[in-house]
């Protein structure tokens, strides 16, 4: 068998490889979109009417008219960007200084700080909600947004570090030449510098943001304020058999979202985390 | 850093005042320590305080004891549910780092061959990643269920097939989670693996193609060996990913059939919330906390010597 051949089977193989990997990836969601199309009666019929004979938005129509599920998309939106604003603002000093600094004890602090991320959400929880009772932040989208950001700094601490250590030292220098002081350093040169890594770390803590379950579940008992996942989950409780596809739609709706924002900058959140996940 | 700002760098920090050589660090940290310590190590601290209590979510006794300890650590259902974990953690974890490995080679092989369709492959496993935990569930129990609309059964039922009882028979469950957790999962794994690939040096290829070795050779002597330390990396997150995991269980599962999903995670969630057990579910937490860092240290272990990273 000649090197040719071998490689025109490999490719085969290859192929077949990547068309079982798509149909495993794509299924799930394809069909979720099948069943959010459908009528109740298609519904029924399977997946003889994968692309269902007559397709409708109503599903749709009903799921964002009501004001609940328009409730739940903002609370979400709002926490999830409010959080990763704030684990900005948190952490991208931090991230100046871990790159930038020399003082004593700096990798401890590192270590600690990505020792932290493996401490399970849960754990957190337990105490967490007679804590937040005690300093009055139940109920409030303040008190939810301070532990979206505590459970996401580490995470996004670890990325802008790589990202500004990717900033040669000497601009700094030359700034502070020119009469910059540290602040005016960080926040004319590294800040504008590193754009392309806040921009990837603000996604990510978005995406992480709009999937917390755990806690708004815990934290937030008022419907008006509840998020999208919580919002899901409670739906996903009240609905049965015969109004699947309406729950089809409440879920496409809640996944979307999320799904647009990565897509939206796919090769900058995908550098990012493997450069944290190389070096961490 | 390019030599020439390098050099010219160097005399102009000579000149630096001394004061600007030793910054104050603590103001950059401040933000940081302050949320991490408020919301983040106050509570673990309270954790442990709380595994030595009778202490409920209504209230209840706040008196020291050990005896929620020894109770909790004792209770009949814990051997069953450190199973169940055990199982679904290492056949998810199994399972994720084989799958994205495979998907990572053939992606590689195929941007080298210029196949079409690995960017269309590789989205879409990324999009399955983006899926929120419960949503995933959500979407999955739609899939395996047993009415028509059911996406999985009624394929099988066009293909003559019999239906499966994905979610109702005890035996099958733990299967069909872990499926559903490798789909919302091998992503991350494809990624990691994928770039470690991408930092093969090309030459140690080369060298293998002149002493003539097969492709099934290179990947055995060149490709595993090279990719060990980012391995054991990816296997370190993913395991405490997978330990963590309990939203797409609960909306998928629920932890049933009886108690045959029921993972560590999602029983503390149980405990601390359906049953009201503070102290219990404190224990719990740290039983989880234990587990993961020694998995994470017996892991370390295997990592390659005076390497660093």
């Amino acid at each position: 068998m000649s090197a040719k051949t071998r490689e025109r089977i490999g490719d085969l193989f290859s192929y077949l490889f990547m068309l079982a990997t798509f149909v495993f990836f794509a299924w799930p969601l394809l069909w979720l979109l099948s069943l959010a199309l459908r009528t109740r009666k298609e519904v029924f019929l399977g997946v003889s009417r994968f692309i269902p004979k007559a397709p409708t938005l109503e599903n749709f129509a009903m799921i964002l008219s009501s004001d609940k599920f328009a409730g739940y998309l903002w609370n979400a939106l709002k926490l999830s960007c409010l959080s990763a604003l704030g684990c900005l603002i948190v952490a991208l000093p931090a991230a100046y200084a871990f790159s930038r600094f020399r003082f004593r004890g700096k990798g401890a602090w590192m270590m600690a700080l990505l020792s932290v991320q493996m401490i399970s959400p849960l754990v957190i929880m337990v105490p967490l909600y007679r804590y937040m009772a005690s300093i009055g932040l139940t109920d409030s989208h303040f008190g939810a947004t301070m532990v979206y950001i505590a459970l996401a700094v580490p995470m996004v601490t670890w990325i802008l570090k790589g990202t500004i250590d990717g900033i040669p030292a000497a601009l700094d220098e030359a700034a502070m030449i020119d009469g910059c002081n540290r602040l005016g350093v960080f926040l004319r040169v590294v800040l504008p510098l590193s754009t392309p890594g806040i921009a990837s770390a603000f996604i990510i803590s978005v995406i992480g943001g709009w999937s917390q379950f755990l806690v708004p579940f815990l934290l937030i008992t008022k419907e008006s304020l509840t998020p999208i996942g919580v919002g899901i989950f409670q739906y996903a409780g009240t609905q049965n058999d015969s109004s699947i596809q309406l729950l089809a739609a409440a879920c496409l709706v809640s996944v979307v979202p999320a799904i647009v924002a990565f897509l939206a900058l796919q090769r900058l959140i995908l550098g990012a985390l493997t450069a944290g996940a190389v070096k961490g | 850093m390019p030599p020439a700002i390098a050099s010219s760098a160097v005399p102009r920090a000579a000149a630096l005042p001394n004061r600007r050589q030793r910054p104050r660090v603590a103001p950059w940290l401040m933000p940081l320590i302050l949320v991490l310590g408020l919301f983040y190590l106050y509570p673990v601290l309270d954790v442990f305080r709380l595994a030595l209590t009778r202490a409920t979510l209504l209230g209840g006794d706040e008196g020291y004891t050990v005896s929620t300890l020894t109770q909790t650590l004792a209770r009949p259902e814990l051997p069953g549910i450190l199973g169940v974990t055990a199982l679904f953690t290492l056949a998810s974890v199994f399972s994720q780092q084989l799958l994205g490995l495979a998907i990572a080679l053939v992606v590689v092989r195929g941007e080298k061959r210029r196949l079409f369709g690995t960017t269309i492959v590789r989205t879409t496993a990324l999009i399955a990643w983006v899926v929120p935990g419960i949503a995933g569930g959500i979407i999955w129990k739609m899939l395996f269920n047993e009415a028509p609309f059911g996406g999985l059964n009624s394929i099988l039922r066009l293909m003559g097939a019999a239906p499966v009882q994905w979610l109702s028979d005890p035996d099958l469950v733990m299967w069909s989670v872990v499926i559903s957790n490798v789909w919302r999962g091998t992503a991350f794994s494809m990624v990691v693996m994928y770039a470690a690939l991408k930092a093969i040096d090309p030459v140690l290829y080369e060298a293998a193609a002149v002493d003539g070795a097969s492709a099934p050779q290179r990947l055995m002597h060149v490709t595993l060996p090279q990719l060990r330390s980012a391995i054991l990396v990816n296997m370190i997150l993913i395991t405490i990913q997978t330990l963590n995991t309990f939203d797409a269980i609960i909306s998928l599962t629920g932890g049933g059939p009886g108690r045959s999903t029921e993972v560590l995670s999602l029983y503390t969630f149980n405990v601390v919330f359906r049953n009201y057990d503070l102290a219990g579910g404190a224990v719990l937490s740290i039983l989880m906390l234990v587990i993961s860092l020694g998995l994470a240290l017996v892991y370390a272990a295997f990592l390659p010597k005076g390497e660093d990273r």
